[in-house]
């Protein structure tokens, strides 16, 4: 697992060369953050069935609603729901850092981001190693596009996440600890386009004709 | 069946009973297995009854997720399912076992990284444990806990609402930690201050992983010790047990001789499992505890052991303090957490608190403190009031294992303050004083002393958690008492074998050169044995002197942090010159987010020009540039909070300035910011807070997830003329509209701006905020329309 130092500045909303300093900051958080603690993740495979209004994750009660389900797994017989977390552990060292250095804290946090990034792309990595031969979706998340955020609880508890990783969600279909995520992956025989990432993720990036016009699928 | 079996030898506790539910297949799919009693109650007493054949003495009955918040939308109540449960468990059980009332956690985070108060979840477990006193549990189990405030809210519900035993097993990790960092030391001390009757580890891990973690709570506890793992590490993707009722069994073992004694099964096992463990140890019992006495404070990350030089920071009193009772009296919290935190950067142990002054209700007060600190400070506090209410309630909110300051020799002080401390398991500080005053002599200390302890040891506190102030006077007064207090720190040292606490810096009050008097008792003090001092830990020169202290009575082994410290700081070269290095102006010193430097800067300014004319002359535009290169993309974030925390230093220095010459504050006020109920991630609405604090404003944060009703009323009683909410999700945009539009029903609405992740102009306009920030600098700039 590695932490992209670029993705944390992007965080920052830094775009092109940062600030010597700032880039040093952030590096030396990142290096901080990583030897403290590890995201820790989970994931299980579900085949998809049509259901009324959207794709069930198959034997469970839930329904991926919206077009943006509709769409990223157009062409997939399963998903891999997976869920991934700092932990408490990094509230804890957010509000100490808020306590003393809010700018310092702002970094901390953006450095947070990535590293739980980070570790959905292991648990990514990991679910492609033992799919040889498929194809993953990008990974989307309840509030991308218009899957609906209340399926949050549904997919946690899927999971059993309060139990393997420490990750609830409160009334409001917010994840505690504040940097987890949940998310959803398509699995699929077809090559599959960079919906979310961009062009510069997708297996197709050397042959689609539509990057070549200028133009992308994921919009 | 006789009580308290687990007493003495191996008691054998049941294995998982989801694995049973759906294995039987008597629990129709899509059931919640809470509601097991409800449905197949035959099915899940057949469990039991093969638990109990199994060699099970006490079976868990079907209680773990039996809590209001678990149950709701289920169509039942907690009564009538823990009834029936109990009921399904103590048919099974006969005379042969005994029924738990089994208590899982509530599923979800607590306070501070969550929305559940402590309060809250204490009430919700009480509604369980009354239920489970009254279905006929023998014993209570709260089990498969991952946070240690959870734990102790449970504990406390299960004490105060029944009479029944009460068992407490945590959750955790191979490398020691359950998920929220809490060590097993932690856990320990603070659940057997706090009276569990047996405390361990279930779930998570199997025997194996869990043998290190057996042998850690050997050391830590004089409790029974329960051990419930599972049948080794399940497979990531289909969730498989790998260990066969044998190897299990076998691994077992190895946690007895650890010195375990009341053993099970968790996730994985079956009642094949449990008979296992019976013919593996048949014949065997615990092995040889290895329990060392010591005296130590906890917080859920960390334990600290007493006994070397530990520092007790003093600051967060406000006798004799403006600033610090202003904020109290105002309720400015962020203030006191400042305080900490310095203490704690410069090295204290312990951080003293003290929150009481004219105008303050400390009983509710000192609470809300303590919930504050220990958010953000990693080091154990000790609560300091008179009040023995005030005490109660922040003990009971604390989390880990507290000290108190004070109890002393008067019976009626010992009275009142004594069952409070044994309650919460925390340790006291007993001042050598009582109705008749303060003895003269170190031999009349010593014998308050020994009351004191005699008190204590009779209400069942342990001797490790009695420390003894001996009390310093002022030496240019009382000259012969500073030989005294020497004398007697000595003398309960060696007699007694007591921690020993003193406040320091009493000593040279009305004396000229007193950092010289108080470094030079201070270290006096630790060569008769004071292991607790009380002092600033701002001062270095007192630090200093711990830190050399340690290297001479060989705590600091090898001189090593003492070498650490000071090695490096001889060698640094010496600070440039101004002449050598271009020495920043304010206006550079703030842009380029340099603190200290922008902090004497303007007390230098400050001898020669207005407060007001350096604010608006120097501080104003300098911010104003920060701002424009934000706005512009030439700093980012970080920059912009850096300049930020500059500013604020400028300001300090202009607040002591004016404070020195009796003149009003600049601070403009009536400004609230808040983020809407139901949203618990704040450091957006911390951002901004910051960066309009730094403008000048007085910022009043109201918090997170705060409910309508409270900002409007807080708007209204404090006339507020600016409130600002935040919210992160679309989920709790209803609630800041619903805020919006109380505030906009006050007979004097305040003007209110909106921001967050997913707030746009055009929803701000919508719900009839006035103003939409789009990021932290706007706020400023709006306070400053608004404000001026």
């Amino acid at each position: 697992m590695k932490l992209d130092v670029t993705e944390a500045l992007r965080y920052l909303g830094v775009r092109g060369e940062p600030d010597p300093d700032l880039a040093a900051q952030v590096a030396r958080t990142a290096e901080e953050l990583t030897n403290r603690l590890t995201p820790r993740y989970t994931y299980q495979v579900f085949d998809l069935t049509r259901a009324g209004d959207g794709l069930r994750l198959a034997g469970t009660e839930v329904v991926l609603t919206g077009s943006t389900a509709a769409r990223m797994l157009e062409s997939c017989r399963r998903a891999a729901l997976l869920a991934c977390t700092l932990g408490a552990r990094f509230d804890r060292m957010l509000l100490a850092a808020q306590a003393r250095d809010m700018a310092q804290a702002v970094v901390l946090d953006a450095c947070g981001g990535a590293w739980v990034e980070a570790g959905c792309d292991a648990a990514q990595a990991e679910i492609a190693a033992r799919f040889p031969g498929q194809y993953l979706t990008d990974r989307f998340s309840p509030g991308y596009g218009d899957l609906p955020l209340t399926l949050q609880s549904g997919l946690c508890a899927l999971l059993d996440a309060p139990r393997r990783l420490g990750l609830y969600v409160t009334e409001s279909q917010m994840l505690t600890p504040v940097k987890s995520v949940t998310a959803l992956v398509g699995i699929a025989d077809t090559p599959q386009p960079a919906r979310v990432r961009g062009c510069r993720f997708c297996a197709m990036n050397k042959t689609c004709t539509l990057s070549r016009e200028g133009e992308a699928c994921g919009r | 069946m006789e009580d308290k079996i687990w007493k003495e030898g191996l008691t054998l506790l049941d294995g998982a009973m989801g694995t049973m539910l759906q294995r039987g297949g008597a629990l129709p799919p899509g059931t919640r297995p809470e509601l097991a009693a409800l449905v197949c109650p035959e099915a899940l007493t057949g469990i039991h009854r093969a638990y109990v054949e199994a060699g099970s003495r006490i079976v868990y009955a079907n209680t773990f997720g039996c809590n209001a918040k678990k149950l709701a939308g289920s169509g039942h109540g907690v009564e009538e399912v823990v009834a029936a449960s109990v009921a399904a468990a103590r048919a099974a059980a006969g005379r042969e076992a005994l029924t738990a009332l089994d208590v899982g956690p509530l599923g979800e985070l607590l306070e501070p990284l969550g929305s559940l108060t402590f309060e809250g979840a204490y009430d919700l477990f009480r509604e369980v444990m009354e239920a489970g006193a009254r279905a006929g549990a023998d014993l209570i189990v709260i089990e498969t806990m991952t946070d240690l405030y959870e734990a102790k809210a449970a504990l406390l519900a299960a004490k105060e609402a029944t009479d029944l035993p009460v068992f407490v097993t945590m959750t955790f990790e191979e490398s020691g930690r359950t998920f929220t960092g809490c060590t097993v030391s932690a856990a320990a001390r603070t659940l057997e201050g706090l009276g569990a009757d047996a405390i361990g580890l279930n779930c998570s891990l199997g025997p194996d992983q869990l043998a290190p973690l057996v042998e850690e709570l050997a050391g830590a506890t004089t409790l029974p010790i329960i051990a419930k793992p599972n049948a080794g590490l399940p497979d990531p993707l289909d969730g498989h047990y790998p260990m066969g009722p044998e190897e299990f069994a076998r691994a077992l073992v190895r946690l007895v001789e650890l010195g375990a004694g009341i053993v099970g099964g968790c996730c994985g096992t079956t009642p094949a499992y449990i008979a296992a463990a019976r013919a593996a140890l048949a014949g065997k019992v615990p092995g040889r505890r290895t329990y060392r006495p010591g005296s130590f404070l906890c917080t859920p990350t960390r334990c600290l052991e007493l006994g070397g030089a530990r520092v007790i920071g003093e600051r967060i009193n406000p006798t004799g303090k403006k600033r610090l009772r202003q904020a109290l009296q105002e309720g400015d919290l962020d203030y006191v957490l400042d305080l900490a935190v310095q203490q704690e950067d410069a090295g204290a142990d312990i951080l003293d608190v003290n929150v009481g002054c004219p105008g303050v209700d400390e009983a509710a007060l000192l609470p809300q403190v303590v919930k504050k600190l220990q958010a953000a400070v990693s080091l154990p506090l000790q609560i300091d009031s008179a009040d023995p209410a005030a005490l109660e309630a922040a003990l009971r909110v604390y989390n880990g294992k507290a000290a108190v300051n004070s109890v002393n020799g008067d019976p009626a002080s010992l009275a009142a303050v004594l069952p409070i401390v044994k309650r919460y398991g925390a340790a006291v500080v007993g001042l050598c004083l009582d109705e008749k005053g303060l003895p003269q002599t170190a031999e009349e200390r010593l014998i308050i002393a020994r009351r004191i302890l005699d008190a204590a040891l009779a209400q069942g506190i342990p001797r490790e958690d009695v420390w003894i102030d001996c009390l310093t006077m002022t030496v240019s007064a009382q000259q012969e008492q500073a030989r005294e207090t020497l004398r007697a720190v000595r003398t309960v040292r060696e007699e007694l074998g007591l921690q020993t606490v003193l406040g320091v810096s009493n000593i040279s009050f009305g004396l000229p050169r007193r950092p010289l008097m108080n470094q030079t008792f201070l270290s006096a003090a630790l060569a008769c044995g004071l292991t607790l001092p009380i002092l600033d830990p701002n001062r270095a020169e007192m630090m200093d002197a711990v830190r050399a202290f340690r290297v001479l009575s060989g705590e600091d082994g090898d001189c090593g942090a003492y070498v650490e410290r000071f090695a490096q700081a001889d060698q640094a070269p010496a600070p440039a010159t101004p002449a050598e290095q271009a020495a920043p102006t304010l206006r550079e010193a703030v842009c380029r987010g340099l603190d200290g430097e922008a902090g004497r800067l303007a007390r230098e300014a400050l001898a020669t020009i207005e407060p007001l004319a350096l604010v608006e002359g120097e501080l104003i535009p300098a911010l104003d540039w920060v701002g424009t290169a934000y706005e512009t993309g030439r700093l980012y974030l970080p920059q912009l909070l850096s300049a930020a925390r500059a500013a604020q230093s400028v300001f300090e220095a202009v607040a002591d300035h004016l404070a020195k010459t009796g003149a009003a504050p600049v601070k403009k006020g009536g400004l609230a910011v808040a983020t809407v109920r139901g949203d618990i991630h704040d450091i957006g609405k911390n951002i901004a807070k910051t960066v309009m604090e730094n403008y000048g404003y007085q910022v009043l944060d109201l918090g997170r997830d705060v409910p309508p009703e409270r900002v409007a009323e807080e708007a209204e009683r404090r006339g507020l003329k600016l409130v600002g909410l935040s919210a992160l999700m679309t989920t709790t945009l209803p609630a800041m509209a619903e805020t919006v539009r109380l505030l906009k029903a006050l007979p004097r609405p305040p003007a209110v701006f909106v921001a967050g992740a997913v707030v746009t102009e055009d929803y701000a306009r919508s719900i009839g905020a006035d103003y939409y920030a789009k990021d932290a600098k706007a706020s400023a700039g709006i306070a400053r329309e608004v404000l001026g």
